[in-house]
């Protein structure tokens, strides 16, 4: 809850009712004088009583706002209850309450009065049901109060800033498959590993060595040859992997659809939420105008970080020219996977991309696709380039492929599980090289 | 507490065309004195449908000096329905811009109109006192326009102060 005191600070309109009354009665007085008849005080009487009534009786508003939210946390696409609550600690004639919302948040059909009249001591609730449409840190609370005195030739406004913080996760897209790692870190975790060791996914059969443990012999593979077979197996370790945000660029198609970025964001957290409750440890690098980075890490605390640094994201227009080098080291352990989503527009981004690889990590792209944020035009001009530019976009990611990086692309409506169900064959045949 | 709606401009429009009939209907007025009378219909209705509040305040300026003019032009004695014409007066002007607020999205509320209507009603019985002293035949004098003048300096005086009060 945030309370404050909304007794000062009201800026103050008089309406122009009152002059003209003023200017009439006063001319009605003048003009009873002139004519020597009492009929135009007649008429000025009312005018002049109201106004009078008016100024005696106009007082500046004494009330206590609250605000309150029912949390402070929420998913996209939840509802979130906001409580303005109003104390007049002096009567209010017309109280008109107007909440303003930040960017992503919408205010839900709610009830139609939201005018009271309130004496003193009297506490309303105003309750507002709003909707998270989109993810993102916001600071709710902003309150417009207009206050009119009893006869309307008042109004007071104040605006309440309380500043409740509230943070919009981003929606996960439904997701079942992962892109599996080539390879594996030292720590149990849940991905088979292509080293052979201790573990209980079998690997192959080779002959035993002195030194084999007993319970190792495959005692049915040893009786059809001459000697003694053990198994080997595969343990199960975790993997490290790092979620290449590029931030460089958004597209919007419209200003109410989604956004390239918040695609990528809703991609990236269902991503971070799968590959954590793996027990893999997870990073993100953040990279546009502002670079930003967690390393790669593990549990509960390292979620929460990085969703709190996914909702954080924003796009931050920068013309230098960023690479690889900017990026901490540590960031980007050795053999970790990098998973990359992004419209693949920027050349920084492009060239990044291409370095990772170069530099022998596992790397794999989902490509938010362009191509559906910029429509064909009407003109044969307008679709030769269009066309134009698809076939060099399908030569970037040919580049890519040459490379062994498995490339996907990611349309705006389709499930993120069948576009990285591509990636998946495409790694299955491929093999890693490390220069 | 009820919603101001658009309805709000037409009882506003039909009370000030009923004002700017009366003293032509009863006082046959001249005919410059009628066409004082449509000039402030039509703007009142213009600072309605604009939405201007000057213009509304010139209409009702107008409506007054046509009452006045058809009182002073026919020299007639003085009007019984001064009151009743005043109450009308000033509900027309509250009508008018009870209308302009609604446009802007105004609303009207319990305690408002309960106040106009009693404004109303007070004023009609102020204006009949007024009327009831104007009818004592008194000697005049320049003692007794100089009380009238001090009387309007003070309440002019007193409307000043009390709008200074207000931040």
């Amino acid at each position: 809850m945030n309370a404050l005191p909304s007794s000062q600070g009201w800026a103050t309109t008089t309406s122009g009712r009152l002059s003209a009354y003023l200017g009439l009665g006063g001319a009605g007085l003048l003009a009873g004088l002139l004519l020597s008849r009492p009929e135009p005080v007649i008429l000025a009487v009312p005018l002049l009583l109201a106004a009078a009534l008016g100024l005696v009786l106009a007082r500046p508003p004494q009330l206590q706002v609250a605000v309150r939210l029912d949390r402070a946390r929420a998913l996209e696409g939840e509802e979130v209850e906001l409580e303005v609550e109003v104390r007049a600690l002096a009567p209010a004639a017309r109280l008109e309450l107007e909440v303003r919302l930040p960017t992503g948040l919408l205010e839900l059909a709610g009830p139609p009065e939201q005018v009271s009249t309130l004496a003193s001591g009297d506490v309303r609730l105003y309750r507002r049901r709003l909707l998270c449409s989109r993810w993102g840190g916001r600071l709710v609370g902003h309150v417009r109060i207009g206050v009119r005195d009893p006869l309307g030739f008042f109004t007071y406004r104040e605006e309440a800033r309380h500043e409740l913080p509230l943070r919009v996760y981003p929606r996960p897209e439904a997701l079942r498959r992962l892109v599996r790692p080539m390879e594996t870190q030292a720590f149990a975790g849940n991905e088979v590993s292509r080293r052979k060791g201790d573990g209980v996914e079998f690997a192959d059969i080779r002959p035993f060595v002195p030194g084999d443990r007993v319970r190792r012999i495959n005692w049915r593979s040893s009786a059809r040859r001459s000697g003694l077979y053990v198994n080997e197996m595969r343990p199960e370790q975790n993997a490290d992997v790092v979620v290449f945000l590029d931030t460089f660029t958004d597209l919007r198609r419209s200003p109410e659809g989604d956004s390239s970025l918040e695609l990528a964001v809703r991609a990236a957290a269902a991503l971070v939420d799968l590959y954590m409750h793996r027990r893999d440890r997870v990073g993100l690098v953040g990279f546009g105008g502002t670079l930003r980075w967690l390393r790669p890490a593990m549990g509960e605390r390292q979620l929460y970080r990085l969703v709190d640094a996914l909702i954080d994201t924003e796009v931050v227009l920068s013309y230098a020219w960023k690479g690889l080098e900017v990026i901490p080291s540590r960031t980007l352990p050795p053999k970790s996977l990098v998973v990359a989503l992004s419209p693949l527009l920027d050349d920084r981004t492009v060239g990044a991309l291409f370095d990772l690889r170069g530099r022998g990590y596992d790397l794999a792209v989902v490509e938010l696709t362009p191509l559906a944020f910029v429509l064909p035009g009407r003109r044969e001009t307008e679709k030769l380039a269009h066309r134009l530019w698809d076939m060099q976009r399908e030569a970037l990611r040919g580049r890519f492929l040459e490379m062994g990086v498995a490339v996907t692309t990611w349309r705006p409506g389709e499930p993120l599980d069948a576009s990285l169900a591509p990636v998946s064959t495409f790694r299955r045949a491929s093999r890693l090289v490390r220069p | 507490m009820q919603r101001l709606s658009r309805g709000w401009l037409v009882p506003g429009a039909l009370l000030a065309a009923g004002l700017a009939a009366y003293p032509a209907i009863t006082q046959q007025a001249a005919p410059l004195v009628v066409c004082l009378g449509g000039l402030a219909v039509a703007l009142f209705v213009a600072g309605q449908a604009l939405p201007l509040p000057s213009v509304l305040a010139w209409a009702l300026g107008l409506l007054a000096i046509e009452y006045l003019a058809a009182l002073q032009l026919r020299s007639a004695g003085l009007d019984l329905t001064a009151p009743a014409y005043a109450a009308a007066f000033f509900l027309c002007a509250e009508l008018g811009w009870l209308g302009l607020e609604a446009r802007r999205g105004g609303r009207l509320w319990s305690g408002r109109a309960v106040a106009v209507v009693s404004l109303a009603v007070a004023g009609a019985v102020l204006g009949a006192l007024v009327l009831l002293l104007a009818a004592v035949q008194m000697a005049g004098g320049a003692f007794l326009t100089g009380v009238g003048v001090a009387a309007a300096v003070a309440v002019a005086a007193c409307l000043a102060w009390l709008a200074r009060r207000q931040p």
